[in-house]
């Protein structure tokens, strides 16, 4: 394949979080710790294979098993399927604090046997993620509490706490790859605005993309903007559905998005409180695009994409909300991606927390 | 069969003695709580492999032994009648608490009632996945916790050296028109005091719980619903040659970290160099120089992104009214203001 402008060494992963498959092996991996996403070739050993249906029932005793730990100590941070061989790849957390690992598993499509996605030998590239310097970090610099002088500073009779603020981190909530470009979701631990980066691929430079804000209206009386937590791409990528941490369902078109203009999403789906979308999938249902969208609290809802593009802005917040939906009676699901043309996988958690990963198709659902 | 922890090349790993077998293949090592799933198939085996040497069959892991973890060591086929088993636990780290909760911020008495985050300031790192277990606000009348005040914390928002944790109140019920907002309100109420804790068993990265809980309560008063306006705010300029500090007084509290990363005091063209700090009611912003003030006009440069507690920044409202022209956003990076430090009081002559 292509090289992509990777090369090949060791790579090391502090942690693992979103996971998204690019071009040819290419998986891209956020790692929030480092600031960085990871551009891996991972080399997927198998055949091009279609999606025969897929039950892989407790994987966390597998994963536990596999990874000798406690089940509790395992944590599915997310799943991408590789597009040619339809094997499984799942971004774990081993264990915790400093006895901690991340670990990118691979499950077979045909036997569900795991194996590990070695990092010490392997092609891959990198960007970061922080903010390029600027002022803001001329500021961290020279404010940070200097030699002997304490944690208070006092003056005029009044006690001053000497500012030691955490720097500022971003959260990469989200990615997608769309035409060449890797589209990167974040939460800060500081402001709370949207941002969604745009970085060419193969990456080029250490910092890399531009950044764009989206607003969103709700009710046609209140803009506001809000990190994205959850996204997907539709309509060959002209299109993004996006799912803010304050949860309305919002629906802008990627290239009508310039750098320092001021974008603003259409809402066109609400639920209720309580819940948070935590993935989407775009499939294909009769010869038409459809989206699958898991919530934390609400079951699986199922969007035909025309409905998207002839809802209108929400102005009311009555029911019923926005965009036509369909509920499938499943709940529990926590991520999906494409599982051929017209099927999904879905991490599924059951009553009791236990988790599986089986295919499903949404048109029986 | 016997088994004991033992290590091998630096490495701790399982030894075997007093095994029947020879054939390496037999042997699986299954963590102790994954095996009860082990009904109908097969758990595959730990990652790792399997050496023999004149000390005895080792399993030498792929991934680190978890301490606290039991693992139960097995040989011979599945479910036949002769298969052996032991089961080992590896003991926890250990040791006495250090960490503690340093600060929680704000610092302030009272929170607006659409009040956005809080950070929490351990004096250590700390493990990841276990906040929403570990810290809760309670409504401090009553003692209850306050359901889904809290924006689920998956991913936690950790700074890079996993000291500082940020924790936001849910914003869909804090945005107005919203449907979770209409449905459930806003998480906090005005009149109504809140209690932060922090339970002592939060595992620091080395898994040990902290010195002890940490609490604080709040006061909740009326909503904050404008822009940040730094040109309200009231300068007292320092005397020229000192290292007195430059102190602001502000209309009201504003974030604990943006605070930090969005004020900068520029003499000439320079940023000055030297300590900021803010009160404790987070309403005075000082910064001392680290060298004394020369005399002439200096800037106090303002980030627009700065923001007070409940997220409204210099450039917008967090939830703006569009019918509001006052609420319209503002363009500007930044926004600068300017002090002179005070010449000392001319001598009287003799």
């Amino acid at each position: 394949m292509a090289d992509h402008g990777m090369s090949k060494g060791a790579t090391v992963l502090e942690s693992v979080g979103p996971i998204a498959f690019g071009p040819d092996d290419v998986l891209f991996v956020a790692d929030n710790r480092r600031a960085v996403v990871v551009a891996i070739d991972v080399a997927d050993p198998a055949p091009p294979s279609d999606a025969a249906p897929f039950d892989l029932s407790n994987l966390s005793a597998k994963l536990a098993a596999f990874l000798g730990c406690a089940p509790e100590d395992v944590a599915v941070r997310d799943l991408a399927v590789h597009p040619r061989t339809h094997n499984v790849y799942l971004a774990v957390q081993r264990g915790r604090g400093d006895a901690g690992s991340p670990v990118i598993v691979r499950v077979d499509h045909l036997d569900a046997a795991l194996s590990e996605v070695a990092l010490d030998d392997v092609a891959f590239s990198e960007v970061a993620l922080d903010d390029a310097p600027g002022l803001d970090d001329e500021r961290v610099d020279i404010q940070l509490p200097t030699g002997d002088e304490g944690e208070a500073m006092e003056f005029g009779g009044r006690t001053f706490r000497i500012l030691r603020a955490p720097i500022r981190t971003s959260t990469v909530t989200d990615l997608a790859f769309v035409d060449g470009q890797l589209l990167v979701a974040g939460l800060s631990n500081h402001e709370f605005s949207s941002t969604l980066r745009r970085i060419p691929f193969p990456f080029a430079g250490e910092v890399g993309g531009t950044s764009l804000e989206i607003f969103h209206v709700s009710h046609g009386k209140w803009e506001t903007a809000a990190p994205i937590r959850t996204f997907v791409p539709y309509e060959g990528g002209r299109s993004i559905l996006a799912s803010y941490t304050c949860t309305p369902l919002v629906h802008f078109p990627l290239q009508d998005l310039a750098p320092g203009t001021h974008a603003k999403g259409r809402t066109v789906a609400e639920l209720g409180a309580g819940n948070q979308p935590l993935d989407m999938v775009s499939y294909v249902e009769d010869g038409e695009e459809h989206l699958l969208v898991c919530h934390s609290r609400h079951p699986l809802m199922k969007i035909a994409c025309r409905d998207i593009d002839r809802q209108s802005a929400l102005t009311e917040p009555q029911e019923p909300v926005g965009v036509p939906w369909e509920r499938a009676d499943l709940t529990g699901i926590v991520r999906l991606d494409n599982w051929g043309d017209d099927q999904v996988l879905a991490l599924q958690n059951d009553a009791g927390g236990t988790q599986h990963l089986r295919s499903l198709k949404p048109a029986s659902l | 069969m016997q088994a004991e922890w033992a290590a091998r090349e630096g490495a701790l790993c399982l030894r075997l003695t007093d095994v029947e077998t020879l054939d390496a293949r037999s042997v699986r090592v299954v963590p102790t709580g994954a095996l009860a799933a082990e009904s109908g198939s097969v758990l595959p085996s730990m990652a790792g492999t399997v050496v023999t040497d004149a000390g005895g069959l080792w399993f030498v892991p792929r991934f680190p032994f978890l301490g606290s973890t039991s693992y139960t060591v097995l040989v011979g086929a599945p479910g036949a009648a002769d298969q052996r088993r032991c089961t080992l636990e590896l003991p926890s780290p250990g040791g006495a608490p250090t960490t503690t909760v340093r600060e929680v911020y704000p610092t302030s008495s009272s929170l607006p009632f659409n009040h956005l985050r809080f950070y929490v300031e351990f004096s250590a790192p700390m493990a990841e996945g276990s906040a929403a277990r570990h810290l809760r606000i309670l409504d401090d009348g009553t003692g209850e916790p306050l359901d889904d005040a809290l924006l689920s914390m998956d991913p936690e928002l950790w700074d890079r050296d996993r000291r500082c944790l940020t924790v936001l109140l849910d914003p869909a019920r804090i945005k107005r028109g919203l449907v979770p907002h209409r449905e459930a309100g806003y998480p906090l109420a005005a009149g109504r005091a809140i209690r932060l804790e922090i339970d002592g068993a939060f595992p620091d990265a080395a898994g040990r719980p902290l010195r002890a809980g940490f609490a604080r309560r709040y006061a909740v008063g009326e909503a904050e619903r404008r822009r940040v306006v730094p040109a309200s705010w009231r300068l007292v300029a320092p005397r020229v040659a000192t290292r007195d500090p430059l102190v602001v007084e502000l209309d009201r509290p504003l974030d604990h970290a943006l605070a930090q990363a969005c004020l900068c005091v520029r003499g000439g063209s320079a940023a000055l160099d030297g300590t900021a700090a803010l009160d404790e009611e987070q309403l005075v912003w000082a910064f001392a120089p680290r060298r004394p003030w020369s005399p002439g006009r200096h800037e106090l440069v303002v980030s627009s992104r700065l923001e007070d507690l409940a997220g409204n920044s210099v450039a917008r409202v967090f939830d703006r009214d569009l019918s509001r022209r006052a609420d319209d956003p503002r363009a500007e990076a930044e926004v600068v203001l300017f002090f002179e430090p005070a010449e000392p009081a001319a001598q009287p002559t003799p």
